[in-house]
């Protein structure tokens, strides 16, 4: 599958939405923060929106392109949306919801067969409800499943997870999954969400302040971020300006602060760069002396400590401020506590360099 | 002169004018709306003489009547029939004393300026090229009154009343005509004078027509009896008969 | 209440909903139309619309007399080319409802469409509905209530007109004679007694509608 976004340029208010890429894959992520443009891109290639330039392409059927003023309205354009809210239909039953986009009077594709649908998504016992009575994890596949008995070439989803509490997310993910395997249709999810991104997607678009800062498979996105902006983004928690003083045999030496690291050399070598580091990549010990493959063995004193669920991250002063995550049982077998000395170790290739100007 | 003494002198004249004004009366008049533009014409020189003020209410008689019955603040009243200050007189709102049957007028049916339609008696109006015919409410205005009985008498009332918009005076049953959308209308002759866009078809003869009567009379609760009783006689004499008559009025004895 | 009284109230009735019918499509379209799109000249629109509400009456009528008379731009046409006739007969006491109400109409109805989220309609057009499909049955539906009691408000202000209707129509007995119009001139014609009955049923009328139009809005308020 193919589509094909290519001279957008969209005002909004703060500022323009530009976007010129070419989406492959199964299942993509548009990933930034919020207000960054993102549902507007996604009414875009609904067609809920215009803009003054695009041209949007899907396999090959030309859906807009605004350079011969031609645009195919929404409604043939066969592109399931479930928004951020849903937008069930609060007159309607479930099966009146359900059955909105069904087209009677021709053949159906058995993939979407309303049997097999309902089925997949374990929706049967709602059908004949209202939809005031369901909850909000019923709600949702409902409009997952409404959005799918329309036969949809390309379906949209606005942050499937945001509006849903842990426990429910961990319900709804295997139903995107399924929906994935089982309908061979294209997703593109818009998410602000590191972890919906990972889980989900197989490639991601990073979408900041309306414009395109990185596309590629998700993990290389994650592990080498373009730039600073997209390393914020995907969560590499220490980021700081670093200058190189010296390369040697494809290792470099960056200071930062009145530190030095040791780092693989990136493809680009620039004087100036950010250094970048995942919490993950951090290991903290009591002492110092062991030998050991790391080659960056900071001292470093504890300055704060934050339980996120099973994983700690621990704020340490490194001569810049450095953080850790570590496993919450590890975190007590150090007895950590703020103002201890530890010290901090990076393995070389963990350290992540992004040139600067 | 002393800013002061100037001030002074001016006010001590301003209240001379004052009470010179305030000596002279106020009259309100009710009348009938087919009397507006003769009697108008007749005030003017009046005024000029006399200081005093004439107001005018102009209506249907029928309405006026009404108004004088709840009421309303009229000095004289001059009906366009009999029946109505008969009325009035029964209920011993009017000094009878004063009563006088001053006017008469003749019924003419008018027809749109640039209307070709022949009306030449009263059975024209039966005929279908008359779909509607404007009068005066027939039920109680003077004017409608006078046509329905003349109607009646020439044996076509009821197959022309289904076809009657009754207006609420004769002034606006000649408006209707004026505007075109009706074909015709029963008018006083006296009213056609003052109108371009309308003309005479038919003129009802006397011995058709009832018996058309203006009374007027003062009315018992005027506060200004003595000054509306001076106007009663001016109107009554030669100079405001005169008037009456340029305007096509009959003058009665 | 003679026959002739109670032909008065069903006149009166009968036009006062047909009118309601009649400005229905055209209320619904504009209100729509005001509520979801944007064009220059916007507030012009507004303006006129709201005229017959806050302009007196009769003046209102004067402006009808002067376009569908027999002389005016549409009467005339009217006339000469169909030999149809509006002033004086019963078709001008339904241009007057009609116009007179129009207003209250569009504007329930335009508070009531603003009131759908737009969204619903949005999605409703990604599963395939024509702009017309998702009006009549999402856009309609859930601004329904709102739609009604515009349409008992219009009904109830068509009950009780008068200036306008006095101005084009007159008061025809038994052809344009509606409830306001005869109590005038019951009134003007000393008939008092008869006066106070249609008084009677210009009330309960008026009553049933205003009473109508606030129980549906409190079901509505309830029922969010």
């Amino acid at each position: 599958m193919s589509l094909l976004l290519k001279n957008i340029s969209l005002p909004l208010a703060s500022f323009t939405l530009e976007a010129d890429v070419e989406i492959r894959n199964r299942v993509t992520a548009i990933f930034g923060p919020s207000g960054a443009g993102k549902t507007s891109l996604l009414d875009l290639v609904a067609g809920l929106r215009r803009a003054p330039s695009a041209f949007i392409q899907l396999n090959d059927r030309v859906l807009t392109d605004t350079a011969r003023g031609f645009c195919v309205p929404t409604h043939h354009r066969g592109i399931g949306y479930v928004p951020q809210d849903l937008a069930l239909f609060p007159h309607l039953s479930v099966r009146q919801n359900l059955l909105y986009g069904w087209k009677s009077g021709g053949a159906i594709d058995p993939l979407f067969a309303f049997d097999r649908v309902t089925d997949i998504l374990e929706i049967q016992p709602l059908i004949a409800r209202g939809v005031r009575e369901l909850s909000g994890g019923e709600k949702q596949r409902v409009a997952l499943a409404r959005a799918l008995l329309a036969s949809p070439r390309l379906l949209l989803l606005d942050e499937p997870l945001a509006s849903l509490d842990a426990p429910l997310k961990a319900k709804i993910i295997p139903y995107l999954a399924r929906i994935r395997d089982e309908f061979q249709i294209p997703m593109l999810c818009v998410t602000h969400d590191r972890v919906e991104a990972l889980t989900l997607a197989d490639e991601i678009v990073v979408l900041v302040n309306g414009k395109v800062l990185q596309t590629g498979a998700v993990l290389d996105v994650f592990n080498r971020p373009a730039n600073a902006d997209v390393a914020k983004l995907v969560g590499m928690e220490t980021l700081h300006p670093g200058t190189v003083t010296s390369v040697t045999e494809g290792l470099v030496a960056v200071r930062v602060a009145n530190q030095t690291l040791t780092a693989v050399a990136p493809a680009q070598a620039t004087r100036e760069v950010f250094v970048c580091i995942r919490g993950e990549d951090v290991t903290l010990q009591r002492d110092s002396e062991s030998p050991s493959s790391v080659r960056n063995r900071l001292a470093a004193r504890v300055v704060a400590l934050r339980p996120e669920g099973a994983l700690v991250r621990v704020e340490l002063d490194a001569g810049f401020r450095l953080v850790a995550a570590i496993t919450r049982p590890a975190c007590e077998d150090l007895n950590l506590q703020p103002g201890l000395a530890v010290t901090a170790c990076i393995k070389a290739p963990a350290i992540h360099l992004i040139a600067r100007e | 002169m002393k800013p002061l003494n100037s001030l002074c002198i001016a006010v001590a004249l301003g209240l001379c004018v004052a009470v010179a004004k305030s000596s002279a009366a106020e009259i309100t008049v009710f009348a009938a709306a087919s009397l507006t533009d003769s009697l108008k014409a007749t005030t003017a020189a009046y005024e000029q003489t006399t200081g005093d003020k004439i107001i005018f209410s102009f209506g249907a008689s029928s309405t006026l009547a009404r108004q004088i019955e709840a009421g309303a603040p009229a000095d004289i009243f001059f009906s366009a029939d009999e029946a109505r200050m008969e009325d009035l007189d029964k209920k011993g709102l009017i000094d009878a004393g004063t009563r006088k049957s001053r006017l008469g007028n003749t019924l003419v049916v008018v027809v749109p300026a640039d209307s070709a339609l022949p009306i030449k008696s009263a059975r024209d109006l039966a005929s279908d090229a008359v779909k509607k015919l404007a009068l005066a409410d027939p039920k109680a205005v003077p004017a409608g009154i006078y046509a329905k009985a003349w109607l009646t008498k020439q044996n076509v009332w009821s197959v022309v009343e289904p076809k009657v918009v009754p207006t609420e005076n004769v002034r606006a049953a000649l408006a209707a005509v004026e505007s075109g959308n009706v074909e015709a209308g029963v008018v006083y002759k006296t009213d056609v004078g003052i109108s371009q866009k309308v003309k005479i078809a038919y003129e009802v003869p006397a011995a058709d027509a009832p018996q058309i009567s203006y009374p007027l009379a003062l009315v018992k609760e005027s506060k200004q009896p003595e000054a509306a009783k001076k106007f009663l006689r001016y109107l009554a004499a030669e100079e405001a008969g005169q008037v009456f008559q340029r305007f096509g009025f009959i003058l009665l004895e | 209440m003679s026959s002739e009284e109670w032909q008065i109230v069903w006149f009166t009735a009968w036009v006062s909903a047909l009118s309601t019918v009649v400005i229905l499509p055209f209320g619904l379209a504009l209100a729509w139309a005001l509520a979801r799109r944007d064009w220059p000249g916007k507030s012009i629109v507004e303006t006129f619309v709201s005229l017959p509400l806050v302009m007196p009456p009769v003046a209102t009528g004067l402006i009808l007399l002067q376009m569908f008379g027999r002389h005016g731009p549409i009467g005339g046409f009217l006339h000469d080319k169909l030999d149809l006739d509006i002033i004086f007969t019963w078709r001008a006491v339904l241009l007057a409802l009609g116009v007179m109400s129009f207003p209250l109409l569009v504007r329930s109805a335009r508070v009531a469409f603003e009131e759908v989220n737009p969204r619903l309609e949005q999605i409703a057009r990604t599963l395939g509905a024509s702009q017309w499909r998702v009006f009549f049955t999402i856009t309609v539906p859930l601004a329904a209530r709102g739609i009604i009691a515009g349409m008992i408000l219009a009904f109830a202000r068509a009950l009780g007109e008068f200036g306008a209707t006095i101005m084009i129509a007159g008061n025809i007995p038994g052809k344009t004679s509606t409830l306001s119009l005869a109590i005038f001139s019951e009134v003007q014609l000393g008939q008092d007694d008869r006066a106070f009955r249609l008084l009677g049923v210009s009330v309960a009328l008026a009553f049933a509608a205003v009473w109508g139009s606030e129980w549906l809005l409190r079901r509505n308020r309830e029922s969010k």
